[in-house]
This record gives structure tokens, C-alpha cells and sequence, in this order.
């Protein structure tokens, strides 16, 4: 079995979520089993999950895994089935803070449930003491049980949390108390393991984390094949990866670049997310990136033992290759889009800028720019972008569209790609943009867009922040209908180096790699035994 | 058929007089074909352990916490810490450090502390879980019959923060708070949980009420003795029944110098605020009840022995050959006077070095147990001398059965359970002529007082009681007669004209 380790899924989902999921389609759609093992907490996970297209038996997370509530019948908690232990409750209503005030006859107060959508479904219930003390909070599962329960102290701080079975048993508890410096820290974990009736005690969530990676591999344990392990987050399970009690098959991926400025592979500061992953490396079986340059930057620099794999993390469905393909004739001249974030890190007032120039040119070109704008430093990166549209007098030419998920309509009737970014850990929007057989304009940045696009063959890579020469190479397109059709053509070919048959070659020879190393590991850990005779 | 129930604190380990009596009372209802219960409020996670060292069945004893831990028919095994089920000893070591308690470790670092149940060999008593910084987080205590009774979570400081009750299955059925009532830590509430829903209260009596009232039900026939006077009022409040009782054990005066007497504080409610609510107040004296009568003369004080002798015990005394074993049982406590006792026996044994004494019961505490311990050597008596320590009902009737003379120094006692046992054995008893002693010893008949604090004279009756065998013989047998007087038939004959 192959497990795909991270630490939840939220709503927003960031670029190594979206990784995991379409790795998931792809094991999926090749009928190898594989699971997402997620690490935190989280009571609303599974509508979550649901709506990402997972199904409970496709995420395996590691308090349900010890709550036995992996998979569990949905089932309504109201407002009126928590128990106060009176006879006659009154509830009073405080809709502004969405919760209902909970009272005995004698007016005193029981408790406070949070609630959450129209039905009114419990979220959680403040409990009180007959003395006015906040005694207990009791969090609710979206599903429909009660989940974890936080103990509070006389001077108001969580002191324990209980998490508990369907059967109200606690199974999981965590403590909280000062340090010798009067700091508030967790100090310490408990497991009541349902799967061996033992009790284990653990002093950091790396070490309880450990011990569920431990319980998966001798869950799914097979002489025949190696559970392979793939670490998506490092910090949760860099240390535990390293040691497990039972042989495996771990493996680092790199999810961003391995140095703080990714533009230069030997600097002296790695990036604080991969630092002990990296100096640890060869304790794990493989390291995979997603791209050529970053494996080949690895390997010159750290000379790991450790097996390297390029496999990208953005795949192009067969649908998607197989789809009509659009001529650039029949597309909006001179119409360039991107998609990304309104960010510090994507620069775009830069292909702004470059827009500006083009413009004295080629007039009829236009830029659309779909994503969400990020509010960091108040909208700075948006304001940056705003005001290089009014110095240049771009209001006509440059539109930020918002947010959109139909892309297939923007891209099949858009030209151009741009990208501007500081850095990248891929770049799936690029991705898209060539399988649509948009002619792709990029600054030459690490790792992902100087690779997916390839220079005069499906668009250009200019020297990074060098916005003059992306100008000077999109007039050139745009002045030559003849190079145009060469390059849409080329971005459409281009794409199948990331289809679904290429990707998964990557993975199964990684999965390949694993079979080969199981019987050396199964008998250094005497799983199997070697002929000793004669020895 | 009515239900009695007999209603105090707890059985403890080490009992007083009023447990005793309230066991043997309960013994004698069953005995003679009356149902009757003993009732106790406290947790004892010991409780089917102590209940056996009463000599109460399953039936006879009703424990609040055990009913609604559903444990009160619960068997189980006894559990040696090293064989607890739920230890992952591939993951940790069991360290040994003494009889007292082990501690699990991991990679030599204690993560847990456990502690071994008292008087026994490395049976589980608590498993004591900690965080890296040694700091208390979570405690299983262990029932006596080998399964966790209750769970334990801290506050910062150390001190208990919530402790959750379980039944057998393991699940919680009331959950104690502590949390700070104007500052000060207490328990603030008891949350129960059964079947037909929760109950909430905010004190251990009010749960005790809710649970007596479950117990006595909508039977109207029942009957209810409180046995221990901090529980008169709970008592007081619970659903109509056929009546209600309360019952005096030992002193319930303050003697005063010029021999008038109050009762002591705690007995004045049932006396006075309490009085509509209960039927009547039973003391074991005729003594007590007159001077009750005087003080409250419209109260209802009716007299009934406060134990009750089992049977006749045959004296295992050889013709021609006595042994010289002095006993005195009771509290090792200074208003029992003890050290009078050791001071008496340095007399006797000057003259008769054959002579040994046990002294039987439990030390009020270990500093006044190693007072007396050391009077014991400055006496240099301290080798004839057995410190016995508390023994069960079983280990006292072995030592009754070949003890000469039973020695009681006290200021005052109220019935004198231990000089009834004694008797009933055939043991003489030479006692101080203090109030309330007059009512079981007669001097030449059954035994000898003595005057007040007269060492030397009590000394004098030992010796000659050591000696003159037939002298001895007539009071052993007059002894064992008085002692009839309390076989089962005569008491429930008392029982029952009191209407029970």
C-alpha cells in the first residue's frame, strides 16, 4: 500500500493539497491502492474530504484511526439532545453569536452550545459548574458525536484534552502545563490503543505520530511488498519517517525549492520547511521532485544516497491531450491570461509592465488576470498592480478578473501564457495553460516554469526579472503569425510530457525501486532469513 | 417484607466500633430472616475486599459509588501489577523499587508510577501516568478486584481536577469536578449518568439523597437507621418511610466535673432540628437513654445492645496448665489509655515472668503507636509485649479463645463491644469503675473493676486471676453467661419490640 502523508484538508486547498489529490486520481485510475494518512484533528474533515471527491475509505486520519471513527453513519446532534442533567432546561437564543445560553429553573447557567447552518447542529457546548466555573468543552464531529472534550483549569486554560470513542471511552488524551519558565505547553500525550488494548505515553505529537505510521505498516504489512510512505509535509513526520519499527519504503518529497532563494540551489540557508529532511536525507529511501533541474540541483549538491525521482506533480488528463486543438487564428490576438494569486511571490506587476510596452507595438493586446488577490500588507500586491495599470494608462488592456474555475472557456480562446513569479515549487496553472496550447512567456525561475516551458519551442524564458526582453519576445510572437501557429503547436505537444502515462511511469518506477530494496529489508530486519550456513 | 437499611460513611479497612456494630447488626437481621442492607456513601474502590473482612455477603452491603458503577455483584480477580493487561512491555520496563511500588520506564526515564495495594504482594493498586517533567496527568486507580474503578486528571498545580467514575465496560457514570469555590478548590460537581438520562448535583449529598431515594423507591416499608451522625440530615430528607432511626454508638456526652453531661455537638441535631423527622433514637445504655431523656424529655430514646454476640465460644484454656496472655483490644488511642495497660502488665510480669500481653487494634497514629512502642522499652517489657495491629473479626476470636484476662484501662466506655466479645469467649474482664462499665462487670461474678486509675490494685487482680484457677473458672463461666444475654435470640426479641 502506498500512503500519502499530510497534515488535513481544508476548503482552500493550497498547491501540495491539490498534488495529493490528482497523485490520488491517477492511483485511482491505475487501481493501485492508495491512502492519504492526515495527521491533524479536524471535526469537519470528512465533509471536507467529500467534497474534494475522497471518500472515507480514501483518508485515514490519525485520531479517527484511534477514535475507530474512520468511518462512521452520519447522524444529527441538536441543540436539544445535549444533556445538562436537569430536568427543566431554558434555553435562550443569541443569535449574533450563534449559540443558545442554557439555564436551570433558578437561572443557572448550565451551559453555552455553539452551533453551526440553519439546523442548528451542535459544534460544541461550554459546560459550567454550579459555582460558575467553565468547567468542560465538549467538541462535536460534523458527523454527529461527541469527539473531544478540553478540561479547563481554575485560572481558565485547557489543562487536559480527551478525545473519545463512539462508546464514550477516552482514547486520546493531551496535557498542558507550565514549564519551568511559567510558558503554557503541551508536555505530554496518551493513547488507549484500541488495536493492542496497551497504553502508551508519549511526550510530542512527533512521537504519537510515529507510533500511528507504526500501526498503519503492520496494519497493511505484506512480505511481498513494502508499504511505501510519502512524507508531503516534512515537519510532521521527518523525525518519525526515520524511525519506524518496522521496515518501509519512505519518501521525501519536495513540495518547494530545497534553499531559502530558490534561484540559487547552493545557498548557504536551506529552506527552514526541508533543513533537517535534507541533512537527514539518507535515512529515507527515495527523495522525489518534480522537475529535472531540481532533482539535478539536489543531487550535485548533497550527493545523497538516498534514490532521486523527477515526477511531476501536475498531470494532464488523457482527456485533456485528446481534446481539439484550437489554432491561434481562431483565438483572441494579442489576448494574454495567467492565473495565480494577487501575491508578493508572483510579481505580476512585472508582466504588467511588460504588457505596457508590448502595447506601444502591438495596441491590440490585452491581459486578464484571474485569481484571488491576497491581503497580506493590505492588498499590497494588488495596489503595486493598480498603479502600474493607471501610470501606463492600461485601464482598457489589463483586467483582474477574479477568481474563476472555468478555465477550459478562458484558455481556449486566450493566445498567451505569462508568468512573472520569484519562485515556484511547479506551477500547475502554467501546466494548464500549454495543454491548452497557450504560447507560454516566463521569467527563467526555479523550479517548474523554466522547465514547462521550453524555450522557442512552446513559448520563451526570458532572464528572470528582465521584463524588457519577456516585451521584446511576445511582440516577436505577435508580429509573426507563422511563429505564433509553431509555438501553440509546440505547447500542445509539449503537454504530454505530463500525461497521465508519463507521471505514472515516474511512480512505478519508484514503486519498482521499493520491491527491489524489500527483500534486502525484510531480511536485515529478520522478516525473512538469508542462508546463514556456513557462516 | 420490609428492607432495613443501616446507613453510615464506609467500610473501611481499619474499622471502629460503629462499623462493627453496624455489621454486626446487619448480620443479625439476615441471620434471624429480616432483610437488612448495609449502606455506604463513600467511593471505596476497596470496598469488596473490606465488606469480606466484615463478613458481609453481596447482599448485605450496598456501596452508593458501586451501585452506580454497577460493580455490586462484580467478582473479578485479584491483579498482580505485573500482569495488568494493558502494559506495553515491549515498549516499557517494570523497575521495581520496594513492596511499595514500581515504575514503568521507557529508555530509563519513569513515565508512569505504580503503586501496589496495602498488605498485599505487587497486586496493581494505582497507575500514576506522568509527563516528561514528572508532573501528575492522569491516574487509573485500580479496584480491589482488579479492574480500573476510576480515572484521575490533574490541574497545573497537582491537585485533582476531575475524576471519572466507570463501570465494568469502562465507560464514565459520574464525572466529579473540582474547580475553585471563592478561591479555594473543591469538588463542585457530581454529573451521573444512566440510562433514563443525566443528573447533575453539587454535592456528594445530594447524589447520596438521589441515591437513597432510588434505593428506598416507592417502597413505603422501608427502614432507615443513620449509624453516623454526619449523615442525620441527608437522612432526614429522604422519601416517607415506615421509620426512621437514629443510632448512638460509644460516648454521646461530655461528663462534666460535677457529673452533669451534655451530649457532644454533633449529636444535637437529630435531638433538636431534626427531631420531627425521625422516629426515634436508639443507644445502647439504659444509662444513656436516661440521661438523654432528661436533657430532651420529649424525645423518643429507646435502649438496644450495640453488637450481638454469634454464639457460644468454648475457652481453650488446659486444666493444670494456663497460659499467662493478657489482651486489650481496641484503638490503640490516649482516651483508651494504653500505656495504663503497659504499666499494669510491668507489675504483673515483675511477679510472673511468664506473662505476655497483646495489645489488638489500630494506632490513632504512627507517632503514638512508636510512643507506646517505646514506654514499652523504657518498661523493658517491650519482649513479652505483641503490638497485634488491627485483626479481622477471624485472627480476634483465635485470640479471645486463649487469652486469660481482658485488660480495660478506659477513661470511659459506652457499651464495651470488645468486653462482650471477650466475655463470650470465657474471658474475664478487669476494667477501671468508669460510667457505663457497671452495666456489663460485676465485681467477683464475671470479672473485677477496679478504682479509677488504680494500677497497682489492677495488677494485683491480674495476678491473682493468673494463679487462682478456680477463682478464674467461676468468673469465665459467669462471663460466658452474661455474654448470653446477647446470643441473636434475645437481641431481635429487643429488636422487635421496638417494632422492627
Amino acid at each position: 500500500m502506498i500512503f500519502f502523508f499530510n497534515s488535513s484538508l481544508q476548503p482552500m486547498k493550497s498547491g501540495i493539497e491539490h498534488a495529493e489529490l490528482k497523485r490520488m486520481q491517477l492511483f485511482l485510475a491505475h487501481q493501485v491502492p492508495a491512502l492519504i494518512l492526515l495527521r491533524d484533528w479536524n471535526p469537519t474533515l470528512h465533509k471536507t474530504s467529500h467534497q474534494a471527491g475522497l471518500t472515507d475509505q480514501q483518508i485515514l486520519n490519525m485520531f479517527d484511526y484511534f477514535q475507530g471513527t474512520q468511518t462512521v453513519t452520519p447522524k444529527f446532534v441538536g441543540v436539544h439532545d445535549i444533556d445538562f442533567g436537569v430536568a427543566a432546561a431554558v434555553y435562550d437564543e443569541d443569535p449574533d453569536e450563534s449559540r443558545y445560553l442554557v439555564y436551570d429553573a433558578d437561572h443557572q447557567l448550565l451551559g453555552r452550545i455553539n452551533y453551526a447552518g440553519e439546523n442548528h447542529r451542535v459544534k460544541s457546548v461550554e459546560l459550567f459548574d454550579g459555582f460558575n466555573n467553565l468547567y468542560r468543552v465538549d467538541h462535536y464531529d460534523e458527523r454527529g458525536f461527541l469527539s473531544l472534550a478540553d478540561h479547563y483549569t481554575p485560572d481558565n486554560k485547557i489543562g487536559t484534552e480527551t478525545w473519545y470513542d463512539l462508546h464514550g471511552q477516552p482514547v486520546i488524551e493531551g496535557y498542558h502545563r507550565y514549564d519551568m519558565e511559567q510558558e503554557w505547553r503541551q508536555t505530554g500525550w496518551y493513547l488507549n490503543d484500541v488495536h493492542d488494548h496497551k497504553e502508551y505515553t508519549f511526550d510530542t505529537i512527533e512521537e504519537f505520530t510515529r507510533h500511528f505510521l507504526d500501526a498503519v505498516n503492520a496494519d497493511y504489512w505484506s512480505l511481498a511488498h513494502p508499504n511505501i510512505f510519502v512524507m508531503d509535509r516534512s515537519h510532521l513526520a521527518d523525525w518519525g519517517f526515520l524511525h519506524l519499527k518496522r521496515p518501509a519504503y519512505t519518501v521525501f518529497h519536495l513540495h518547494n525549492a530545497q534553499t531559502g532563494d530558490a534561484q540559487n540551489p547552493w545557498e548557504k540557508i536551506l529552506n527552514n520547511n526541508y533543513e533537517f529532511s535534507l541533512n537527514a536525507m539518507d535515512g529515507y529511501d527515495a527523495v522525489v521532485s518534480a522537475t529535472k533541474k531540481q532533482t539535478q540541483d539536489v543531487l550535485e549538491r548533497f550527493q545523497p544516497r538516498a534514490h532521486l525521482f523527477t515526477i511531476p506533480v501536475g498531470v494532464v488528463s488523457d482527456a485533456r491531450l485528446a481534446a481539439k486543438q484550437i489554432p491561434v487564428k481562431k483565438r483572441q490576438f494579442g489576448k494574454m491570461v495567467v492565473f495565480a494569486r494577487l501575491a508578493w511571490e508572483k510579481r505580476l506587476d512585472d508582466l504588467v509592465r511588460a504588457v505596457a510596452i508590448v502595447k506601444q507595438t502591438v495596441p491590440e493586446v490585452t491581459l486578464d488576470l484571474y485569481g484571488y488577490a491576497d491581503s497580506s500588507d493590505n492588498y499590497k500586491a494588488r495596489r503595486m498592480i493598480e498603479t502600474v495599470i493607471k501610470e501606463n494608462h492600461l485601464e482598457d488592456t489589463v483586467h483582474l478578473k477574479g477568481y474563476t474555475t472555468d478555465i477550459d472557456a478562458v484558455e481556449n480562446q486566450a493566445m498567451m501564457y505569462g508568468l512573472t513569479s520569484r519562485m515556484e515549487g511547479f506551477n500547475l496553472a502554467i501546466l494548464e495553460a500549454i495543454s491548452h496550447g497557450l504560447i507560454s512567456f516566463t521569467y527563467d525561475v526555479n523550479y517548474g516554469p523554466n522547465e514547462i516551458v521550453e524555450d522557442d519551442v512552446n513559448g520563451y524564458v526570458v532572464p528572470n526579472g528582465d521584463y524588457q526582453a519577456l516585451a521584446k519576445r511576445m511582440i516577436e510572437v505577435l508580429q509573426n503569425p507563422k511563429l505564433a501557429e509553431r509555438l501553440c503547436q509546440g505547447a500542445y505537444d509539449s503537454a504530454g510530457r505530463y500525461s497521465e502515462a508519463a507521471v505514472w511511469q515516474g511512480w512505478q518506477s519508484l514503486m519498482v525501486d521499493a520491491d527491489r530494496l524489500w527483500p534486502a529489508k525484510l531480511a536485515a530486519n529478520r522478516y525473512i532469513t538469508l542462508d546463514r550456513s556456513g557462516v | 417484607m420490609t428492607m432495613n437499611y443501616f446507613i453510615s460513611e464506609n467500610i473501611f479497612t481499619l474499622n471502629s466500633g460503629t462499623e462493627h456494630a453496624q455489621a454486626n447488626r446487619t448480620r443479625l437481621f439476615n441471620q434471624v430472616g429480616k432483610r437488612a442492607v448495609y449502606v455506604s456513601r463513600n467511593y471505596n474502590r476497596f470496598i469488596s475486599h473490606d465488606r469480606e473482612a466484615m463478613n458481609l455477603t453481596a447482599d448485605e452491603s450496598i456501596n452508593m459509588y458501586d451501585y452506580f458503577q454497577g460493580l455490586l455483584y462484580e467478582t473479578g480477580e485479584e491483579l498482580p501489577l505485573r500482569l495488568v493487561p494493558q502494559l506495553a512491555l515491549d515498549t516499557y520496563h517494570i523497575h521495581s523499587h520496594g513492596p511499595n511500588y514500581s515504575t514503568l520506564d521507557e529508555a530509563g526515564r519513569q513515565v508512569a508510577k505504580i503503586t501496589v495495594l496495602p498488605g498485599t504482594v505487587g497486586l496493581v493498586n494505582e497507575i500514576m501516568w506522568n509527563d516528561r517533567a514528572g508532573n501528575p496527568t492522569r491516574r487509573e486507580n485500580y479496584d480491589w478486584r482488579g479492574f480500573i474503578s476510576s480515572i484521575d486528571y490533574f490541574h497545573p498545580d497537582g491537585n485533582l481536577g476531575a475524576r471519572y467514575y466507570l463501570n465494568r465496560a469502562g465507560a464514565t457514570v459520574i464525572e466529579e469536578t473540582f474547580m475553585n469555590v471563592d478561591g479555594q478548590l473543591q469538588p463542585t460537581m457530581w454529573k451521573l449518568t444512566q440510562a433514563d438520562g443525566d443528573q447533575r448535583f453539587n454535592t456528594e449529598d445530594e447524589l447520596f439523597l438521589y441515591f437513597l431515594n432510588q434505593l428506598v423507591g416507592k417502597d413505603g416499608e422501608a427502614v432507615l437507621i443513620s449509624d453516623r451522625r454526619s449523615l442525620d440530615a441527608v437522612i432526614a430528607k429522604v422519601a416517607p418511610v415506615r421509620s426512621r432511626w437514629a443510632a448512638f454508638h460509644g460516648l454521646t456526652e461530655n461528663v462534666h466535673a460535677d457529673g452533669s453531661t451534655t451530649p457532644y455537638d454533633v449529636y444535637q441535631p437529630v435531638l433538636t432540628t431534626l427531631k420531627e423527622s425521625y422516629d426515634g433514637i436508639l443507644v445502647p445504655t439504659v444509662r444513656q437513654q436516661e440521661a438523654l431523656t432528661e436533657l430532651y424529655p420529649d424525645s423518643n430514646v429507646c435502649v438496644i445492645p450495640d453488637t450481638v454476640v454469634t454464639e457460644h465460644h468454648e475457652h481453650q484454656v488446659t486444666e493444670g496448665a494456663p497460659d499467662h496472655q493478657l489482651l486489650c483490644v481496641g484503638r490503640l488511642a490516649k482516651d483508651r489509655r494504653p500505656e495504663m495497660a503497659l504499666q499494669v502488665f510491668k507489675r504483673v510480669v515483675a511477679v510472673n515472668p511468664e506473662a505476655r500481653m497483646s495489645l489488638i487494634g489500630y494506632a490513632s497514629s504512627t507517632e503514638y503507636l512508636e510512643e507506646l512502642k517505646q514506654l514499652a522499652k523504657d518498661l523493658e517489657v517491650d519482649s513479652a509485649v505483641d503490638f497485634a495491629g488491627y485483626l479481622s473479626d477471624d485472627q480476634l476470636g483465635e485470640r479471645y479463645a486463649t487469652g486469660r484476662v481482658l485488660l480495660s484501662p478506659a477513661k470511659q466506655e459506652a457499651f464495651g463491644i470488645t468486653a462482650l466479645e471477650a466475655m463470650s469467649y470465657g474471658v474475664p474482664v478487669i476494667a477501671f469503675d468508669v460510667p457505663d462499665t457497671a452495666s456489663l462487670i460485676h465485681t467477683g461474678k464475671n470479672g473485677v473493676l477496679v478504682p479509677e486509675a488504680d494500677l497497682k490494685e489492677m495488677a494485683n487482680q491480674v495476678l491473682n486471676l493468673l494463679t487462682d484457677q478456680s477463682r478464674w473458672q467461676t468468673l469465665s463461666t459467669q462471663a460466658q453467661k452474661t455474654a448470653s444475654a446477647f446470643l441473636p435470640n434475645p437481641v431481635i426479641g429487643q429488636w422487635n419490640q421496638l417494632g422492627f
